[in-house]
């Protein structure tokens, strides 16, 4: 009987662990999917164009006060030369290294914030007119980055869905053999059952909250992976993140996301339990 | 429910072993009959086509009328619930006490917990074994064990009682003990078939006797009450 009661819990430990891995990791893969797509959202609604001038250049005013009229323009952020310097020295320690300089190095900017609802092919096109103004040494559309975590967010996405796909196979077939195994164990006691009158949906159910148990334990397995690994994660991710002035807060992961887990596992496993009954009890000989 | 009608039974096994051939017999609602004949005349099989373990390769079994054989798996369940079987290999659940496998056709028919303890009980004391009800079958004599077999067959007071060799292993006051039980039951309404190659066991009984040899029916009618036993 012990004997027994410990391999039932060893099982459903090794079990719970399977599933849990098979249900973390395209679980996690939304998550991050989730997360980058709201990033690059927060990241869309305010495009921008850096616009650098020729050093010694005098333009700079001018054209902030032009673009600042054009209703595509949100706003005009203007770095004169001696600002950027000032900056810059705030910023490090090289105060000493940069007194000996007779010019300024650094060249005045102007930080163009235009509509949400801009579209790249506008965004470039002015980009292209900004080059073409007096005294402009550079034009840099910053949508580089945004390029970059929208393409990453659509990985994540696509991976997402194929490894959901491969595990959530992976999780009916734990979740059918382990099954399959406890009606195995059980075939003797099952065909006495029969015997003394019990109907199929008698013998059927035990096994589908077999079924229920394992994939709802794997599902808060998965769970408790995840939240782990994002534990594990928010330091370089701060770390990471912080260098785009961006504040680190992982959406997605609360309750709703832990109960889909949950009644995925559990939808998952009674799938598998359903399997194994098919393939098992429907041919169960009486003696 | 009580009524059973073999017409023209065959039963052949997968092996292409024929155990029973053309066999037509009545048993009327509420008899009691023996089933006899040498080991391996198809006593078993006979009771196994009874509990719809398996199916006739020809002919029909009719029992109040309805052909069992085509029972589908939810009617089969209700006509099991009907029907208390005693097998020769006992059928216990091992890893179950005495109290639990008695329980068995009892809860499979969804009866309440109080209504369960009080019923196996009952059945426990008539096969003589209340004091055993907390053990497992195999710290059991097999005499027991066939006790306990008994009792499980009986408990939810079927209409069609079935017993396989149910003396077997049984010394004969216990093996008369067991045969009254059957008999008070047979009293109050059942139809009962015991099997059985003991012929001072059966001789003692008085009771109409259908026997088998080498799958044929040498005694029992189809269309009335089998004859007394009188060899
Ligand atoms: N599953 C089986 N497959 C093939 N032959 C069987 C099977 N079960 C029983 N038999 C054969 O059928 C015959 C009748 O068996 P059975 O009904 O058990 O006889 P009895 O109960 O009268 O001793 C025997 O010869 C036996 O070998
Ligand atoms: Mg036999």
């Amino acid at each position: 009987m012990l004997q027994f009661t410990s391999n039932r819990a060893a099982t459903s430990l090794l079990v719970w662990t399977l599933v849990g891995i098979a249900l973390a990791l395209p679980a996690g893969l939304m998550l991050t999917q989730a997360n980058l797509s709201r990033l690059a959202a927060d990241w869309g609604g305010r495009p921008g164009i850096s616009v650098y001038f020729e050093l010694g250049a005098k333009d700079a005013p001018l054209l902030a006060m032009r673009l600042d009229q054009q209703p595509e323009v949100e706003s005009v952020v203007l770095t004169s030369q001696d600002e950027a310097l000032r900056e810059f020295l705030q910023h490090t320690n090289l105060h000493d290294a940069l007194a000996d300089l007779e010019t300024n190095p650094l060249p005045a900017s102007l930080r163009v914030n235009v509509a949400a609802s801009l579209t790249a092919d506008q965004l470039d096109a002015m980009a292209v007119r900004l080059r073409k103004e007096n005294g402009v040494a550079e034009v840099m559309v910053e949508r580089t980055w945004l390029e970059r975590i929208n393409a990453a967010s659509r990985l994540a996405q696509r991976l997402g869905w194929v490894l959901g796909v491969l595990f959530g196979v992976g999780t009916v077939l734990i979740s059918a053999t382990t099954v399959r195994l406890a009606i195995e164990a059980q075939l003797d006691e099952l065909k006495v059952m029969k015997l003394v009158g019990a109907s199929n949906a008698q013998i059927r159910r035990p096994f589908l909250y077999f079924g229920v148990f394992y994939g709802v334990g794997g599902g808060l397995f998965a769970a408790v992976l995840l939240s782990l690994g994002l534990l594990a994660l928010e330091t370089p991710l701060r770390g990471l993140l912080g260098s785009f002035n961006e504040t680190l807060e992982l959406r997605g992961f609360d309750i709703l996301f832990v109960l889909a887990l949950l009644a995925t596992g559990g939808a998952l496993g009674v799938a598998g339990a359903v399997l194994a009954v098919r393939q098992r009890l429907f041919r169960l000989e009486v003696l | 429910m009580g009524q059973i009608e073999f017409h023209n039974v065959y039963m052949r096994y997968p092996s292409g072993f024929e155990a029973l051939k053309d066999v037509s017999l009545v048993l009327e609602e509420g008899s009691m009959t023996f089933l006899t004949g040498h080991s391996g005349a198809g006593k078993t099989t006979l009771l196994k086509l009874l509990l719809c373990v398996t199916r006739p390769t020809q002919g029909q079994i009719l029992v109040n009328d309805v052909n069992i054989s085509q029972l589908g798996s939810r009617q089969l369940h209700y006509y099991r619930q009907n029907l208390g079987a005693v097998f020769q290999d006992h059928n216990l659940l091992g890893a179950r006490t005495v109290f639990d496998n008695v329980a068995l056709p009892l809860r499979v028919a969804g009866m309440g917990e109080r209504d369960v303890g009080r019923r196996v009980r009952a059945a426990l004391t008539r096969v003589g074994l209340l004091q055993r009800e907390s053990l497992l079958p195999m710290q059991l004599s097999i005499g027991e064990q066939q006790r306990v077999g008994i009792a499980r067959a009986v408990v939810s007071r079927p209409k069609i009682l079935l017993a396989d060799e149910p003396t077997g292993n049984l010394d004969p006051e216990l093996s008369r003990d067991i045969m009254a039980l059957f008999q008070q039951f047979n009293h109050v309404g059942a139809t009962v078939i015991v099997a059985s190659h003991d012929r001072s066991l059966i001789e003692s009984m008085d009771k109409p006797v259908v026997e088998l040899d080498h799958g044929v029916l040498l005694r029992g009618r189809p269309d009335g009450p089998p004859s007394s036993y009188d060899a």
